[in-house]
């Protein structure tokens, strides 16, 4: 306890340290380093944003896709359709979802446990399917899909996603050490308890979720602009759900670093994998998978902190 | 009037063989207590089976599905033994991640090794009139075999012993252990025994339909709906559950389009677990 | 001097199927009382906390809390309005230390809640314990913090199921010392106990549950007078 100011301190100024190299990135490094970033600080806000809901409620969130994809498909239609500019796009995307997650929230975090994980992939093939069809394509586009140029530049690009994800793991440090994350994880210890306790477990979930939903969402956005296109399978691909969860379980569920740490080594273990054995690539993901969870079921952080390498502390 | 009437019975064939996906799944489930991801891979393995049985050495697709049904068995209780009983004591969402992952794992090798190309078995080909009625050959055979597996199915658990013990397993495994019944063994074997129905089902799908690494995802979607509508571990509930979902696919195929068609399953697994969890049968 | 009603039962039936747990219960809980529920296993007494906490509706009947009813209530206005419950298998949040335990309840001001929360802990002997998770505890203790927890958001009416059983003499002399003093201080307890030793120690008054049927109510003295509970419980 005594020397945790020094800690502080101590993490304050590597954290600085490396943001102030981050947000220099684009002055030095090829586009190639840059595209890579990109995609490690997306899927940081993906991993980080399905642990800020599933990680610390203990609701295995299996529709992430569909935060992305909604928020996609809207700011890409904007972009796209209506000429929108994106950096005014991406707001309403992720406001949409947001406020869409509220309604679906109350009506699917009733469902506990396997079942509302399976509603929630119900709920992304549904919507995958629909936004395929012909009723929908006036708006959707159908299955031909949105190709769309939003004029951005990549450095702008980066620096919108540097800071999206800097924030996210600002919100996801202040929250699990915050009176509003122990009720959170009071309701993953036991939520009937919780209950009886006074706590508004309902609300609470709902508020997590739609949080989670709306940083997701946003980083949705941000993601099919710098791929220029989205289309049903691709937007609401399992791949987009699968991926952060493999990030988040890797780095530590629950923890705050964990799923950052956990995107950036998939991402480059991604890159690798991908360039060397790009078929079998899935295969060894899902293998990964099923080593994670019989081996190191606490992840990379939740094991350093067992080992005492790291503090027994939430703020990691 | 007939056209409805052939559409329906269609829909009977069809959800016949869906529904012995989904009995495999929901027996795991309730007795096991493993919500396999992975068991729709296990229709694709079993499609492939009978592919290649059928393509390299001629053999009749007709007995493949005696040939799949214990490799299944056997390999499914391999997997159980090494695999899955040591995540009986873990929370349900670790087995939820873990097939998760094994699907993954086995589709991409199927792809790996077996290409994308869409395959199919020509055994059964043509039709034959019923009555001013006209039916596939291939789904006509189909049919029957899936209504002869459930029917040994259903005998196997009510009058075998281990049937019985399973039964009893599934409803209380304290109680069961305490009563002598080796409830480990009992899981292996039921495990064995979802398996071996998802891959007897691939065998049969392999007669109508196209072989692809990729096919199992939608036979796992549907078998969840039919776990949900049925109520969870049941496995008469299953059955009927089976034939509604197939049956719902056909009339919507028909009446509206094939593309809503895909919806059923989601959304019935959303409306059911909004309006009645429990699932619509009673045990 | 404290005849004011705290917590009104009328009428209240709950079914599980066809098996009445609860058949057609009534009676009336005073403020600052400490009243037994006692019968056999099965007799609803369990079933009874869970709809005063709003955890089961009744089927018919009403439950009224200091004059307003309740009956419908989601269990978290329930427990806002003050009630407070502990768990025969202690519910405690495991992986979250006992001073998280007590924060994620408390009300109020980040400050406040901090210190009210070392002061219950205090309270209970277990502030040397704060930063340990609350698996770590002994059964006894867990049952403590439970307590505690309860206590952290000020509940006026505390329903215990079962504080005493499975825990060491000590620390259940020590367990049922507190909960005397918290009554001085104002609460009021409903216990539910299978040492009759217990209630007949510790509870002024007594509430007798048989079948979901309220066969007797009285002072605890009473109580152990009445035939049909001497069958049920001294008798053999």
């Amino acid at each position: 306890m005594k020397n945790s100011s020094g800690d502080r301190n101590l993490i304050g100024l590597g954290i600085s340290l490396l943001m102030a190299f981050l947000v220099s990135v684009p002055f030095f490094a090829s586009d190639y380093w840059m595209t890579l970033l990109v995609l490690i600080l997306i899927y940081t806000v993906y991993a980080s944003g399905w642990n800020l809901f599933s990680g610390l409620t203990g609701y295995t969130n299996f529709g992430l896709a569909w935060f992305i994809g909604v928020s996609g498909y809207v700011s890409s239609l904007l972009i796209a359709d209506h000429k929108f500019f994106w950096l005014l796009a991406w707001p309403i995307g992720a406001l949409f979802v947001g406020i869409v997650s509220i309604g679906v929230g109350y009506i699917l975090l009733r469902i506990k446990g396997v079942y509302f994980a399976i509603s929630m992939v119900a709920l992304t093939e549904g919507t995958r399917e629909l936004f395929g069809t012909e009723y929908l394509e006036p708006i959707t586009h159908g299955g031909k899909g949105v190709p769309f140029v939003a004029g951005i530049s990549l450095s702008a690009l980066y620096w919108s996603i540097l800071l999206l994800a800097f924030m996210t793991v600002i919100v996801c440090y202040k929250i699990t050490s915050s009176k509003f994350g122990l009720r959170l994880m009071a309701i993953r210890e036991d939520e009937q308890a919780a209950e009886t306790l006074g706590i508004h477990t309902t609300r609470e979930k709902i508020i997590a979720f739609v949080l989670s939903a709306f940083l997701t969402g946003l980083a949705g956005a941000i993601h099919f602009t710098y791929q220029n296109y989205i289309d049903p399978s691709f937007g609401f691909t399992i791949h987009l759900t699968l991926t952060p969860i493999v990030m988040a379980l890797f780095g530590g569920v629950g923890t705050v670093f964990g799923p950052a740490i956990g995107a950036t080594l998939f991402t480059f273990i991604h890159e690798i994998l991908w360039a060397e054995l790009t078929i079998l690539y899935m295969a060894i993901f899902g293998g990964i998978l099923i080593l994670l969870i019989l081996f190191f079921p606490q992840g990379l952080l939740g094991w350093m902190k067992e080992r005492g390498v790291l503090p027994r502390i939430r703020k990691i | 009037m007939t056209n409805f009437i052939e559409i329906l019975i269609r829909g009977l064939m069809l959800g016949s063989v869906y529904a012995l996906v989904g009995m495999g799944l929901t027996l795991v489930w309730g007795v096991v207590g493993i919500v396999n991801i992975a068991h729709g891979e296990f229709v694709m393995l079993g499609a492939y089976l009978a592919f290649w049985a059928f393509s390299l050495i001629h053999f009749n697709p007709l007995l493949s599905v005696a040939l799949a049904i214990p490799i299944f068995f056997f390999a499914g209780m391999t997997i159980h033994k090494r695999i899955t009983e040591r995540l009986t004591k873990a929370p349900e969402l670790s087995a939820l991640i873990l097939t998760f992952g094994m699907s993954i794992l086995i589709w991409n090798l199927a792809q790996f090794f077996w290409t994308n190309t869409y395959r199919s078995v020509p055994y059964l080909t043509g039709s034959f009139p019923f009555f001013g009625l006209v039916f596939a050959k291939s789904k006509t055979v189909s049919f029957f075999l899936a209504l002869g597996i459930t029917a040994a199915l259903f005998a196997f658990l009510k009058y075998s012993r281990l049937g019985k013990g399973i039964r009893a397993t599934s409803q209380n495994s304290e109680v069961a252990l305490v009563c002598g019944i080796n409830t480990m063994r009992m899981r292996a074997v039921t495990f064995g025994m979802g398996i071996a129905l998802a891959g007897a089902a691939g065998t049969i799908v392999s007669l109508q339909w196209v072989i692809f690494p990729q096919m199992g995802a939608s036979y796992v979607s549907k078998a969840f709906a039919i776990v949900v509508l049925g109520g969870l571990g049941n496995i008469q509930g299953a059955l009927a559950g089976g034939l509604i979902i197939g049956v719902l696919e056909s009339l919507t195929t028909q009446y509206w389009s094939a593309k809503m068609a895909q919806i059923i399953p989601s959304m019935t697994i959303l409306l059911i677990l909004l309006l009645k969890p429990t699932g619509l049968f009673k045990k | 001097m404290h005849n004011e009603t705290i917590l009104r039962i009328d009428d209240v039936v709950k079914k599980f199927g066809e098996v009445a747990a609860l058949d057609h219960c009534s009676f009336n809980i005073e403020q600052g009382s400490i009243t037994g529920l006692i019968g056999p296993n099965g007799a609803g007494k369990t079933t009874l906390f869970n709809l005063i906490t709003g955890v089961l509706q009744p089927d018919s009947g009403h439950l009224f809390f200091k004059g307003e009813e309740i009956t419908g209530k989601k269990p978290y206005e329930i427990a806002r309005r003050g009630v407070g419950r502990t768990y025969q298998i202690i519910r405690i949040f495991p992986k979250m230390t006992l001073l998280e335990n007590l924060v994620v309840v408390g009300k109020g001001r980040e400050r406040r809640v901090m210190e009210r929360a070392m002061e219950l802990l205090q309270l209970v002997k277990l502030s040397e314990k704060k930063d340990d998770y609350a698996s770590d505890l002994s059964f006894g203790q867990q049952k403590l913090l439970s307590l505690a927890q309860v206590l952290m958001f000020d509940a006026e009416l505390i329903l215990l199921d079962e504080p005493a059983a499975g825990i060491n003499p000590t620390l259940q002399n020590e367990l049922m010392a507190l909960i005397h003093r918290l009554n001085e201080g104002g609460k009021t307890f409903i216990i539910v106990e299978h040492d009759m030793g217990v209630i007949m120690n510790h509870c002024q008054n007594a509430i007798a549950l048989n079948y979901g049927q309220k066969i007797a109510e009285g002072s605890c003295s009473l109580i152990q007078q009445d035939e049909r509970l001497l069958e049920h419980y001294f008798g053999r």
